[in-house]
This record gives structure tokens, sequence and C-alpha cells, in this order.
């Protein structure tokens, strides 16, 4: 039996491809959309006008062979050319004044300069940095998977250059054309030193250096870029507030970025695939969009966690919840200076958190050994009756104790931890009669100590 | 009390002992074999051969030189020897040796199991300390911990791992391990004879997708492969891995006297030919050798005969033991319990172990004075393995073979001379089997693009490409096919399991905690976990109370009844196209596609004991179709008028009954991967025909084998009818009691083998 026949025969047996499954999710994107290039995409979701003949006159000869360069035109992308190939190279400007979400993007500058003035080492600093060093990069591949086979259709991102931010957005216009996408995106790439981006780190970065490995004899190599992947930073500030840190979710609930018909990302690798049988860009545009929107999106948020993370006090853009976030977050990078300046501002408030600002503080105290302030701070919680932390009352009984030697008031504090524990109950018993032991052993010697 | 026997003495009695001697069939006595040693081949790193010396290793074995010499001559080899004949260094010193001068180089070891992995780990960092070479060597499989991947990936040097993790976690990330694919100078292939059937198919496709990536990478690996004792060890290296290769089997390791016994369980019931049962007879033997002290490895058919026998045994012979102990070894323990009674067999602590055939493989134990193995386990080549067990280098030992009373076992046991004449069998695959191939060339394609005229082993893919293109998970431009999908095809195709849409068995007894116990494919599962059908799991009876054949989960709840379940399944054979046929004298013998129609029917409860059927019911699921190869016999139309159409029926079940055993043993496959089916009038020629069909869709080359061999099958078929001591019929050789039957079933053999009818 011929093999063509086989094949059809068996066409269920052997086409049969399982829904992805669900593992470790490694890109997070589906987002709703913004208005930013509202007249873009109703002109793209409404079919593009037709053209006529003459336009042609304004194309090179070899532009005119690309499929639909008129709507790509219309997109305002043009073609760039290696010795026998092309890719599509999207490009569209913004002023510095224009408004995305809740900044105008020269606001980038002001936080960029306080990063400067700040001297502080921090995750998201860009101190040493020019504006026009920063890549807000994202991409669009065929899967959500990280193996090699996912391919990255579109290498996007948004930049400031000159006096304006520039977004500028690779995109493969056919699978053979990576070397020329590479070689297209590198060459342009050149000046930047520093990518900014949404998971960039676990997915989108380690994706384009596994699709350049295959084409690496060919074009140059992968530039040492610097990078800031604003994800952990929205996780650590908003992992309790928000349903989901997806790009999406951060942007319409902190961002103020509405998106109108947007594309989901999720649809992007149809979308690609159906592009790829027509090789008109309409099928696409949508995704082009969305991506545009993305980078553009990262230099908002770039922008606002920036003040948030430099705003010292009180202030109308940051909730107490985000300051004390903050302030833990330089607790964990070490600078404690600023973790007190924040975690100040939440005990000086009546919000729910400020015992645990004040234990905190009284931790950062202790460290510094300024047994006073720190005492100061963990009584603070103490006398709050609707606090029942056992652990501030040990801590606030071992200065007493070992460096105040108040032996009264030590013991006072181990009793009152011991009363408040043994309110609390615990449900692990084993673990109980290790905390009881421990409790009635201070007691024990501090009633020693005493000479009762 | 007895003073302890030493084996010799036992052996000695055993001969004298009158119900010994009845039951003993075949008592065959294998001379010692002196060993055949080589000094050191002079090109051998200086640092590896004082470590050997240290080791007290003076000289090589001859196979273990001849495997140096051929692969420093760059040639790909594959060595065929017994256990314990030091295979493992056919590998590590030609790998060490290049290792040694160069220390970017990098080898791959592939074994079928974790379990084997960890093993060699232990072996290699032993040896490799003792070198004082700075070689790094690690597993790389599930349970390696994330932080050590990244290490491996850039810095092994020797990478130990599955052909699992190959398929699904190194070949799709190829990217990350540049460095090794670079430098990859080695592929070992340890055990190679267990990828055979669908497991081998895929690996040699896996095979296929890691040359691919090494050209990519520059990379052309020697392969070093080593089998247990097969008919075809260099034909299936060299389908495997599609490379010339050299054979080694110049074994030049010591054996001492080693006996062979053939035993078979007195009759109890002649009328019947009903035996006593042989786990009874075998856990008898084993219980003397243990009582005397003698380090025995017994071999069960199953999970629950383990634990059957080990709680026996443990009761019977704890006075006599002391603090020694006897343990049980299978799948489901947990690694790090395998590797204490490992260590303990090794040292002497465990007299004796219960196993099943997980350690058949290569697993290190030492080496035990007694085996005994119940039941023949299927193959030629399984049962050396087995018996491989028992057999120190200078002492005397002894092997049992107890037989059960399945046909195949009484064939065996009452022909010890086909067991110990032959060759064992040949492992068969067939890489080209549409399914795998195709489901490989999406792996490939998703790794690197294919570019027309790409090789991909000796596959013809061309048409392949266009089809994946057709179907819209390849692109096609400019010469090229790109993978454009968003799935990541590995996740998709398991390399073990035979069909891509398994049936879930979940248990259901206890609600809110049910749990997955096993899976089962489409196919099977319509016979055995329709709606109340009884389902066995370890020992345990559960009822099935829903089939979801849609969702593909079977709810099954635990129970406990006298009975079990038996489903008839209505197949159609539709002969799609003869590809081979031969005619002897008026029957023909043919080869080619089918489709099979199946559908279960109803089903039959059975009481165990009896064997009465005590109730039945309909099954109620949609017919299966199945494209396949099969391989049939063709019997002339005339004898339906000659012997009559009702007995051409009943010799044509008998036969098949017999035949089902006897092909899987030829071809070496497991029982369920071969299916027999008799039919009175077949539907593409009228005739009455007996099928042979591959139960894996697209086949994977057993019912060709079936047809190269059909001669051989029909007359084993024939003799094991013929010496079968019943009267007229047993499940021993036709099934069932029969008038005739036994008869019936022989002339239509012989006339399948070009005879003519002779009914008397």
């Amino acid at each position: 039996m011929s093999l063509k026949n086989k094949l059809n025969r068996m066409k269920k047996q052997l086409t049969h491809v399982a829904p992805e499954r669900e593992t470790t999710p490694v890109v997070e994107v589906t987002e709703e959309k913004v208005s930013t290039q509202k007249v873009l995409d109703d002109v793209v979701l409404n079919e593009l006008p037709v053209e006529e003949d003459h336009k042609d006159h304004f194309y090179s000869k070899r532009d005119q062979e690309i499929p639909h360069y008129d709507k790509w035109d219309l997109l305002q992308a043009s073609s760039f050319w290696t010795e026998h190939d092309y890719v599509m190279v999207r490009e569209v400007k913004y002023p510095l004044d224009h408004l995305h979400g809740r900044y105008r993007f020269e606001e980038l500058f002001t936080v960029m300069e306080e990063w400067e003035d700040a001297g502080l080492s921090h995750p998201l600093s860009s101190s040493g940095k020019q504006p026009g060093d920063l890549l807000f990069f994202d991409t669009e591949t065929t899967g959500l998977n990280g193996g090699v086979g996912n391919t990255i259709f579109l290498l996007g991102y948004s930049k400031i250059e000159k006096n304006e931010v520039v977004v500028r957005q690779h995109f493969l216009p056919d699978p053979f054309s990576e070397i020329a996408l590479y070689q297209s995106f590198l060459d342009d790439v050149r000046t930047s030193k520093d990518l900014v981006t949404y998971n960039g780190k676990a997915f989108d970065w380690p994706q384009v250096k596994t699709r350049h490995t295959l084409v690496r004899d060919d074009v140059p190599e992968l530039p040492l870029f610097g990078h800031i992947d604003l994800l952990h930073g929205a996780r650590r500030l908003w992992k309790n507030e928000l349903v989901s840190c997806r790009l999406s979710i951060v942007e319409q609930e902190k961002l103020h970025i509405i998106r109108e018909h947007d594309v989901p990302g999720s649809l992007a690798p149809m979308l690609y695939f159906d592009y790829l049988r027509e090789k008109d860009p309409t099928e696409i545009a949508g995704v082009l969009v969305h991506n545009e929107i993305d980078v553009l999106s990262l230099i908002t948020l770039y922008t606002h966690m920036s003040k948030l993370v430099l705003a010292g006090e009180r202030n109308h853009f940051s909730s107490l919840d985000e300051i004390f976030e903050v302030a833990r977050w330089y607790e964990a990078l070490g600078a404690y200076e600023e973790a007190k300046k924040h975690y100040k501002v939440v005990a000086k408030s009546t919000h729910l958190l400020h015992n645990k600002a004040k234990a905190a503080l009284g931790h950062l105290f202790k460290r510094e050994k300024d047994w006073d302030r720190a005492l100061y701070c963990f009584e603070a919680v103490i006398r709050d009756k609707s606090s029942s932390n056992e652990e501030v009352c040990v801590e606030a009984a071992k200065i007493c104790e070992h460096q105040l030697k108040d032996l009264n008031k030590a013991l006072v504090y181990t009793q009152m931890a011991f009363e408040r524990w043994q309110k609390k109950g615990s449900l692990l018993r084993q673990k109980q009669k290790v905390e009881r032991d421990a409790y009635e052993k201070r007691i024990q010697r501090l009633k020693q100590k005493m000479g009762k | 009390m007895l003073r302890k026997k030493q084996l010799p003495e036992l052996l000695k009695a055993w001969k004298q002992n009158e119900r010994m001697k009845e039951n003993i069939v075949q008592w065959t006595t294998i001379p010692p074999r002196e060993p055949k040693t080589v000094s050191f081949p002079v090109e051998m790193d200086e640092r590896i051969m004082q470590t050997l010396q240290k080791r007290g290793i003076s000289s090589l074995y001859t196979h273990q030189e001849t495997a140096f010499r051929h692969v420093e001559e760059g040639k790909n080899i594959v060595t065929v020897t017994p256990t314990a004949s030091g295979k493992s260094m056919c590998y590590h010193l030609p790998v060490l040796q290049t290792l040694s001068k160069d220390p970017k180089a990098r080898a791959l070891y592939l074994f079928p199991t974790k379990a084997l992995a960890q093993d060699q780990k232990s072996e290699l960092h032993e040896l490799v300390n003792e070198t004082g070479l700075t070689i790094k060597a690690e597993t790389y499989d599930g349970d390696t911990p994330a932080n050590i991947r990244q290490m491996v990936r850039t810095a092994g040097n020797i990478v130990i791992t599955n052909p699992d993790m190959l398929h699904s976690a190194i070949l799709p990330h190829h990217t990350k391990w540049v460095a090794f694919f670079e430098h990859l100078k080695f592929v070992v292939i340890d055990e190679l004879h267990t990828y055979r059937g669908v497991f081998g198919s895929h690996v040699a496709n896996v095979i296929r997708r890691l040359k691919r990536i090494c050209a990519f990478y520059g990379s052309n690996p020697r392969f070093i492969c080593t089998s247990a004792t097969i008919a075809n060890p260099l034909e299936l290296a060299e389908r495997i891995t599609e490379e010339p290769m050299e054979l080694v089997d110049n074994n030049g390791a010591p054996t001492g006297t080693k006996h062979f016994i053939f035993y078979n369980p007195p009759i109890v019931n002649r009328q019947l030919n009903i035996r006593r049962s042989a786990t009874l007879e075998a856990r008898d033997i084993a219980s003397e050798l243990l009582g005397n002290g003698i380090q025995t490895i017994l071999f069960a058919r199953s999970r629950v005969r383990v634990e059957i026998l080990l709680t026996y045994l443990q009761e019977l012979i704890r006075k006599k033991l002391g603090p020694k102990s006897i343990q049980g070894y299978r799948g489901g323990y947990l690694p790090q319990q395998r590797r204490q009674i490992e260590k303990g067999l090794r040292q002497g602590d465990i007299l004796g172990v219960v196993s099943t055939n997980a350690l058949e493989l290569g697993v290190d134990i030492g080496q035990l004075q007694a085996c005994v193995i119940t039941g023949y386990p299927g193959s030629v080549a399984s049962t050396w393995q087995q018996a491989g067990r028992a057999g120190r280098r200078q002492d005397e030992s002894v092997v049992v073979l107890v037989g059960s009373s399945s046909p195949l076992d009484q064939y065996v046991i009452q022909h010890p001379e086909y067991f110990l004449d032959r060759n064992p069998e040949s492992a068969r695959i067939n890489p080209d089997n549409l399914i795998i191939l195709v489901d490989h060339l999406k792996c490939a394609a998703y790794e690197l693009p294919f570019k027309k005229g790409d090789q991909f082993g000796q596959a013809e893919i061309i048409e392949i490409l266009d089809f994946l293109v057709e179907e819209q998970i390849l692109h096609h431009s400019r010469g090229k096919y790109f993978w454009m999908n968003d799935s990541f095809p590995a996740n998709n195709i398991s390399l073990r399991s035979a069909a891509q849409e398994n049936v879930v068995i979940i248990d259901s007894t206890e609600r809110g905690q049910e749990k997955v116990i096993g899976e089962m494919d489409r196919f099977s599962s319509m016979t055995l976990l329709h709606e109340e059908a009884i389902y066995l799991h370890q020992g345990v009876q559960y009822q099935v109370e829903k089939l979801d054949y849609e969702e593909k989960k079977a709810f099954v709840r635990e129970v406990q009844v006298d009975y079990y379940t038996d489903a008839n399944l209505a197949v159609q054979l539709k002969v799609l196209e003869v590809d081979k046929i031969r005619t002897k004298h008026e029957t023909d013998l043919a080869y080619g596609d089918v489709t099979v129609n199946a559908m279960a029917t109803i089903f039959k409860k059975i009481k165990f004991e009896t064997h009465e059927n005590i109730g039945s019911g309909p099954i109620h699921l949609p017919e299966e179709e199945l494209h396949t190869s099969a391989s049939w016999i063709s019997l002339p139309e005339s004898i339906l008028q000659t012997i009559g159409h009702e007995e051409v029926e009943r010799g044509l079940t008998g036969a098949a009954h017999v035949l089902q055993h006897v092909a899987p043993l030829l071809v070496m496959c497991d029982r369920s991967d071969l299916h027999v089916v008799p039919q009175r009038k077949a539907v593409h020629s009228g005739m009455p025909t007996i099928f042979f069909y591959d139960r894996y869709p697209g086949g994977i080359g057993l019912s060709e084998q079936v047809y190269e061999q059909m001669e051989k099958v029909l007359l084993q078929a024939e003799q094991m009818i013929a010496s079968c001591p019943c009267h007229s019929g047993c499940p021993s050789c036709i099934g069932n009691v029969e008038e005739n039957g036994k008869e019936l079933a022989l002339s239509l053999l012989r006339v399948a083998q070009g005879g003519t009818i002779d009914v008397s």
C-alpha cells in the first residue's frame, strides 16, 4: 500500500495533537486592551481599504514582491533586507508627553533622575544609565512552552530615542527568514544596554537565546544586556492584593490602562499560523498592536514601580500596603535605613498593618543594638490588645533580660507571651510540646535568676 | 537437627531421591569455563591501569580487550556476554580512556531504568575517584534537582539517563546543551535487548533525533552497546543506531559448573492433565535450598506471587536462618529499599530473594548459588538472564526451572532440547511503523526544521512531511519544513505505552479519596474494563462501576468475589492489501494490511474453582477500529465439505489457542502484542483462515516475522498438541476438553503445512 494511502487512512491517529499539558506557566500573557492606537485597530479589524495600483510606484522593486506590501505600509511597517531575504519592521513613534495610563512617558526621565540621586542599590535602580539605554522588551511566540520549537515571530520593544518614544517591532514574515530577523534585531539594538521586561528572565530572553542558537553561525552574538524583570517586583508589591500578577491585571488595577478591542495574547500563535497561510498582515495586525501596548505599558509600569519604591513618605500614589511591601523589599535587600523609613510611615498610621510595621521596626532596631528603641516598638505592639503576638512579647522579654537586666519586666513579658500562646492553641501536638517546654524553661530560668 | 548440606551434597541427594527423580525431566550439567585474559592494551592510560591493578586486576578478559581496541579504532560495537562478565568495563574503559586525553569530551549513557542508571553512577564514581581523573559523571532524570541540572548540562562529562528523558527533556531543549552536543564522543546503550517491540521502535527514532542534533552541532558520536544474549544482537544494534557495528562476543569471563534442572510438577489428575501448582513446588525446592544456607533467588511471574512466596518462605525458615533474611524485590518498592536489598545480597546478609523479572536486568546483586524459576519466563533469552543470576566464578551453581501447566511451559519442560539447543530469540523492532515514525518526525521537526533531502535514518519521510504540512502541523517554505504548532509534541508521546489514548483506572472505593491505580489501552479496555468487569490489580479484585469511554476513565471499587469475568470480543478482519504471499500445496500463507473491527458483545461471570458460568450480561461499547498489519493462513475451502463446517470451526479454535502461545514465543514479544483470530470464512476470501495481527496500530513487524517463520510456528504448534499427554484437549494445548478436538486441530495444522487431511 502506498505511504500516501496509509497516511490518509490513519489520519486520525497521526494528527492527534493533545492540548498542551498544564506545565509550569512560563509566560504570563493574555491581556485586555487600551485604546492607544484605536484608529489603527479599527482600520485593521474592519479590513484595510483597497489600495489603488498607482501606490506601487512608491515602493522599490523588491518590496513590490512582498505580499500585501501596501497593507504593511498602512501598518507603518517597512522591509529590512539582507542579501536575499527580508523581515518586516514596524515603527511607531510617540511624543514624550503622551499619556499612557497614569503617566506621561517623560516621567521616566524624572524617576531615572531620582534613582541617580537616591544612591541605592536596588533591582529596579537605573542609576548610571541613560534613558536611551533601556529597551522595554517583549516577544510573541508560536507556543507557550520553553522548548526549541517554540518560534519567536515578533521581537518588540519601546525605547527613548532623541525626543520621542519609539516602538519598533521586528516581525518574522516567514519561518525561513529567522536569520534576517536576528540580523535586523541585533543590528537595531546595538546601542541599548539594558532590558526591561515582564517575566523576560524566565521566558522571553532564554527563548531568544534558544532561537538564536539555531542561527548562531549566520548572525552576530547576542549582546550581554543588563536585565530588569518587573514581574519579580510586581509580585513583591501586589501578590496579596491582586488576584494575579498578570500584566493585564496590573495594567488595569495599577496603571489605569484599559485596553479596547484587544487580541488576547493566547491567540497570537493561531493568528500567526493564519497569517502564514495567507501572508496577509491583516491577520496579525491585532497581535502587533497588542505587543505595542505591552512594551509601552512597561515604561509606565517601570515609572510607577520606581515611584513606589523611591517615595519615602506618605503620598498620593502609594497605598499603605504598598509602602509596607516596599519596606519589606528594602529589608530583604539589606537596605535597613530605607526599610525603617517606610515601616515608620505604616507604623504611624492606623492601617491594619501598623503593628506588623512596629514589630518589624523593633527587629531592625534590635539589629542595630538600639535596645531602647527596639523595646519601645515591641511594647507598642504589646499594648495593643487586638494583637496577640506572643513572639513580640518574647522579643521584649529577651531585651529586658539580657540587655536591660530588668528581670521583673522580663518575667512579666514572658508570662504574657505564655498566656497569649496558650490562648492561641496549636494544631500540631508535637510542636506544641516543644514550644511549651521553651516557655517553661524561660520562666524557670528568670525565676532562678531573680532568686525566687 | 539435620546438619546443613553444601550444594554438591544436596544435588547428590536430589539425584537419589525417588520423588525428585520422577519429576526431573532433564538434568544438564554445563561444564566450568576457564578465564581467558589478555594483558592491558599498551595505549591504556597509566592512571586507569594503576586503578585496575590496585583492585587486583592485572589483565582484561578477552571481550573487554576487544571492545577497547575496536572503540579506540573508531568503531561502533555491540558486546554480548552473560551476566557478571564485567560487561560494563567494555564501555567504561574506552570512555575513560578518551576522557583522560580530552577533558572536554562528553559521553551519554542510556539505561532502560532509573535504578540501573543510579547503579552505574555509583560504580562509575568509584572508578573515576580511584583514577584521580577530573571527570564529572552525573545522572540526569526526573529526580535530578533543578540546581544540579544546569551543572550537568554545561559541565557533565558523562551524562547518565534513560531514553524517555532524552526524548522529552534533553532533545527538545538541545540549545541548553550546546557544549554537550558539540563534544559528544560516545553514546552508550546498555541492556540493548530491552529495546524491542514498540519500545525499541520508539527508541530507534529517538536515536535518529539524537543523531540529527549531533550533526547540527558538528559531532558524530560512536555507539557502544551491550546486550544480553539474543539471537540477533548485531542486527538489533544496527537497526537502533543505523550505524555499522562490530560484534564483540568473545567472552573471557570464567564460570563454575552449572546444573540446569527441568522440573515438572507431578500430575494430580491424569484425566484432565492437571499438575500440582508450580508455585508450591518452587516454594518447596527453594525452602530446601535456603534451609541448607544456600543463597538463592526465586523468580515468580507476578508481583502477587512474589508476596505469597515471600510470606511463606519467611515463615517456614525463620528459625533455621538466624539473622540472615529473605527479601522480596519487585517494582513498587522504593528505590532506597531496593538499594538496601541489592547491597544485602552482595554482602551475603540476605540469603534469599523472591523477585519478579525486575532483577532480570543488570542490577548488581553479586552472584548467587541457586536460582529457582517458577514457570517458563516466556523466552529463551529471558530464561538465560534469570538463570544467569546463579553462577559463581569458581563454585558450582544450580538452576531449577519449574514448569506450570500452561501450554508453553509444558512444551518447554517436555522438550528440554528445544530450550537447550535453541538460539535465543531475535529482538524485533520496526522504527518505520507509521504512527511511531510520524510521532517522532513531529518531535524532530520541533527540534530542527527539515530541509528537502534531509535523512531521518532510513525512513522515507518526504511524503510524511508533506502530509504534516497539509495537516497544518508543519509549514513548508522554500524547501524547508518548520514546526508551526503551539504544542510541545514530546509531551504527548510516551515511549513505553503502546497506544496513544489510554483509559485511566480510578479506584473510587473511598469517596473523596479517588486515586489512579493504572492505565490500559482502549482496545483492551473493551474486554477488561467494561461495566461490571472484575479487574485484578496487584492481587486485589475491583469491580468496574463505570466506564466513561469518552473521557477515557474507568471507575472501579474494591470487592471480594469468587468469580472472574470473561468478555466476548467479536472481531472482524478485512484484508486491505496483500503484500506477500506463498502457497503450500492447497494452503496460502500471506502477509499484508488489515482493518480489525472489534466489538465487545457479552461477558460471563465464571466461578474460580469450578469454572462454571454463574451469570452474564451485555456490554454496550462502540466498535473499535484498528489498522494494522497481519499474516494469515488460508486453508482450502474444500475442507468445509470434507470435514464439516462445525468441525472446521472447532479445529480452528483449538489450533488458534496453541498458536497464540507459540507465535509470541518465536517472535519474542508479549502475548498481548500479537493476537490470533480464527475465522471459518474470511471476509476477503471465503476460506477458513487463521489471522495473526499486530495489536499496535500500524504494526511493529511481529506478524511479518510470523509470516517469515510460519513453517516453524506451525510445526511447533503441531508438536505441542501431539505431545500433550491429555486425552482430548486440555488447557495446556487446545484450551478445552473436546471430543476429537486434538485430532481436528492437528489435521488443520497439517493442511496448513501443505499436507492433506487424514481424519481417522
